[in-house]
């Protein structure tokens, strides 16, 4: 799983600087024969731009790049990737260990525990917490939180070495209501919530931009048989869709992807149909028809790539509210299940106290990471898609 | 006009006809009813008789059949945990979920459209630029993550507003869910107008109103707002439609008694037809919202009747 949030930032940076950063200087070769190039050092951007003309991509990167709020956008989500797919490096402490002695302390909350080799398969440690222990030959003589002296066999605790078996843990963001380090569950809470995302944006991007593509291009009665299709699922709420899907699936990270994925595709299917209308229509993809070449090389070749800017600013819309679906669903204790951190549930767990007015950070704090994660990417999006209009010139 | 009707007419059914399809299929995808009604522990022969009962011995074509005629004619069968009618359970709860959508709609049509028109007229200033930022804050928080934090805040700490309740308490219950519905509505309805208002405004017609020397104020409001107007009308009518079928995590956690949250609490017992029938219930009102919508655009605008 640490891998699989990774691919994102690699696509979204590839997909945008594949065509773009040709060194200028080596433009002045390609032209070759003369075309009156002022600049060949590429010093003056002003110059080359108004003498070669260049893809969209190109002038939209440039645009896009230009954008602070955009560029802050990618360069937030490039750190929640890290954050999530480094969880394991990157953590304080493990997500799913439970302090009960330590159950809903307030940030920065400094706490001593020692760790017992668990005496259940699967777990990774028992902790006992402290208040002092001193090391007595084989034995650790310890203080317990509760003023109960003990003593323990070295040989019984978890690893070897003191540094091992004896932790001061410092909880930055506080525990829940399990003693579980909340900083280190929203970081695994990251990992779910962006697996989630990237897997069914992928699933909704192949069903709408096939569903999309066959309907603008071949029109006609499997035009209209998909528009159906479209307009049925756009008439059931999305939400409610999801939530009947993922119970009808069972519950699991899967079966969560495959809900939104398969929910989430109908704003592509209209934007693709849409582009193939009107790029049908023009006259480097008659010109295929005339040159006798296939229908698929005038798809892939021509109509795709310049259907790819209003396809990527649906795709990072369709991200963005991904990471919402899943939160929502597993605020609904749908989704992911426990013990694995999701940052929806971790909002139920804390949502009791809210009421009260007490242990608030157990309810801010991943209402904060969703919102920060959201409103990033949205922020790039907004920006990819004022960069890729050509109306906009600022 | 007629034809047009009619067309759109039996296009709505179909679309309804297809909704009714996808849920018969979703539902089907689960394991057996009986099964999860019963538990771990039932036996062949309990699970059989409910089988039975609930027709599911029967064959799928069969089912599916029998599913359309049944829904056609309105009956949305019993809930699984109250053996209530379940259609009748929504239509106890509709007034509730109707009066939160429509106060909720109101306010976010009305300052949705206002921030949008401003934003376009204004636009790339620092009150364009400072009202899109929040209007993309409004559309990254989940409904559920904004309520929470509006309980926190106004019920907790200041306990200004009750926390959760109906309105049959008082009309301050009503004031929380309908502002926290009402946030990713005027969001997304501001940048809508703005865009739409953006494009109409640097058309040729608005052009040549001005270089008429028309004033300002009548080329926005007289120009530009009316033709500027249409996917603002799709996407209240969209957002309407969406709200009068439930609103689910705001019901759910102000404990509104709306239809929202008696899907949500029907998902922990696994009540499936409660479930089902609040999808095709939603379905056919934002279908029938659709075709209304469809039908005024017909008459304001008598190109939409030739497409």
């Amino acid at each position: 799983m640490s891998e699989t949030s990774e691919p994102k930032p690699s696509t979204q940076s590839e997909s945008l600087s594949a065509e773009l950063p040709i060194p200028k200087e080596v433009i002045a070769h390609d032209v070759r024969a003369g075309a009156p190039l002022a600049v060949s050092t590429g010093t003056n951007e002003t110059e080359l731009l108004t003498s070669i003309p260049r893809s969209l991509t190109y002038y939209s990167w440039k645009r896009l790049k230009r954008n602070k709020l955009a560029m802050g956008g990618l360069i937030v989500t490039f750190l929640l990737i890290i954050l999530a797919a480094g969880a394991s490096f990157l953590a304080p402490f493990d997500p799913n260990l439970q302090v009960l002695e330590y159950a809903t302390k307030p940030s920065g909350f400094r706490g001593n525990v020692i760790l017992q080799k668990s005496q259940i398969a699967g777990n990774a440690a028992d902790p006992i917490a402290i208040k002092s222990y001193r090391i007595d030959g084989d034995n650790v003589k310890l203080v317990t939180i509760d003023d109960l002296a003990e003593t323990v066999p070295i040989s019984t605790l978890a690893g070897s070495n003191e540094s091992d078996w004896h932790q001061e843990r410092i909880y930055y963001l506080g525990t829940d209501q399990f003693g579980r380090d909340v900083l280190s569950r929203l970081m695994y809470g990251a990992r779910v919530s962006l697996t989630v995302a990237f897997f069914s944006e992928v699933l909704s991007l192949l069903i709408g931009v096939v569903f999309g593509a066959l309907a603008g291009f071949y029109r006609g009665w499997i035009d209209e048989l998909i528009m159906w299709v479209t307009n049925v699922i756009w008439s059931i709420p999305s939400l409610l869709l999801v939530i009947a899907i993922s119970i009808a699936l069972g519950l699991g990270l899967w079966q969560t992807i495959i809900a939104i994925g398969i929910t989430g595709w109908v704003d592509m299917a209209r934007i693709v149909r849409g582009q193939f209308f009107t790029l049908r229509e023009t006259e480097y993809v008659e010109a295929t028809k005339a040159l006798g070449l296939s229908n698929s090389r005038a798809i892939f070749r021509h109509i795709l790539p310049n259907s790819m800017g209003p396809i990527i600013v649906i795709a990072t819309a369709g991200f963005a509210s991904a990471i919402i679906y899943e939160a929502t669903l597993s605020f609904l204790g749908l989704g992911v299940q426990p013990p694995t951190a999701t940052w929806g549930q971790m909002i139920h767990d804390g949502y009791g106290y809210i009421a009260a007015g007490s242990n608030w950070g157990l309810t801010i704090y991943p209402s904060l990471a969703i919102m920060i994660a959201v409103f990033a990417f949205n922020l790039f999006g907004d920006g990819l898609r004022d960069a890729f209009d050509p109306k906009l010139k600022r | 006009m007629l034809a047009f009707i009619v067309r759109r007419l039996f296009y709505s059914i179909l679309v309804i006809f297809g909704v009714i399809s996808v849920v018969f299929f979703v539902m089907n995808l689960l394991p057996s009813p009986a099964r999860m009604m019963q538990g771990q522990r039932a036996d062949l022969a309990t699970r059989a008789a409910i089988e039975h009962q609930l027709g599911l011995d029967k064959p799928v074509f069969e089912r599916y059949t029998d599913f359309i005629v049944q829904t056609a004619k309105g009956d949305l069968g019993r809930s699984w945990t109250s053996n209530r009618l379940v259609l009748d359970s929504i239509l106890e709860r509709l007034p509730a979920t109707a009066l939160l959508a429509l106060s909720s709609m109101l306010i976010a049509s009305i300052l949705g459209v206002g921030i949008g028109i401003l934003s376009a007229v204004k636009s790339y200033s620092f009150l364009d630029n400072f009202s899109m930022l929040f209007a993309l804050i409004g559309i990254s928080v989940p409904a559920f993550v904004l309520g929470l934090l509006a309980i926190l805040v106004f019920g907790s700490w200041l306990e200004i507003l009750p926390i959760s309740g109906y309105i049959d308490q008082g009309w301050q219950y009503l004031i929380m869910p309908m502002t926290m519905l009402a946030v990713r509505p005027i969001s997304i309805i501001a940048r809508v107008t703005r865009s739409s208002m953006l494009d109409v405004l640097s058309s040729d017609y608005v052009r040549t109103a001005k270089a008429k020397g028309v004033s300002n104020r009548s080329v926005i409001y007289k120009h530009a707002l009316r033709n500027a107007l249409n996917p603002v009308v799709t996407t209240i009518s969209a957002w309407l439609a969406a709200l009068l079928t439930g609103t689910y995590v705001i019901e759910y956690i102000f404990n509104w008694p709306g239809i929202g949250l008696m899907t949500v609490d029907a998902i922990p017992k696994s009540d499936f037809p409660t479930i089902q029938g609040t999808v095709i219930f939603s379905a056919v009102i934002f279908v029938a919202i659709n075709f209304l919508v469809d039908l005024l655009y017909a008459k304001l605008d008598p190109r939409v009747k030739l497409s």
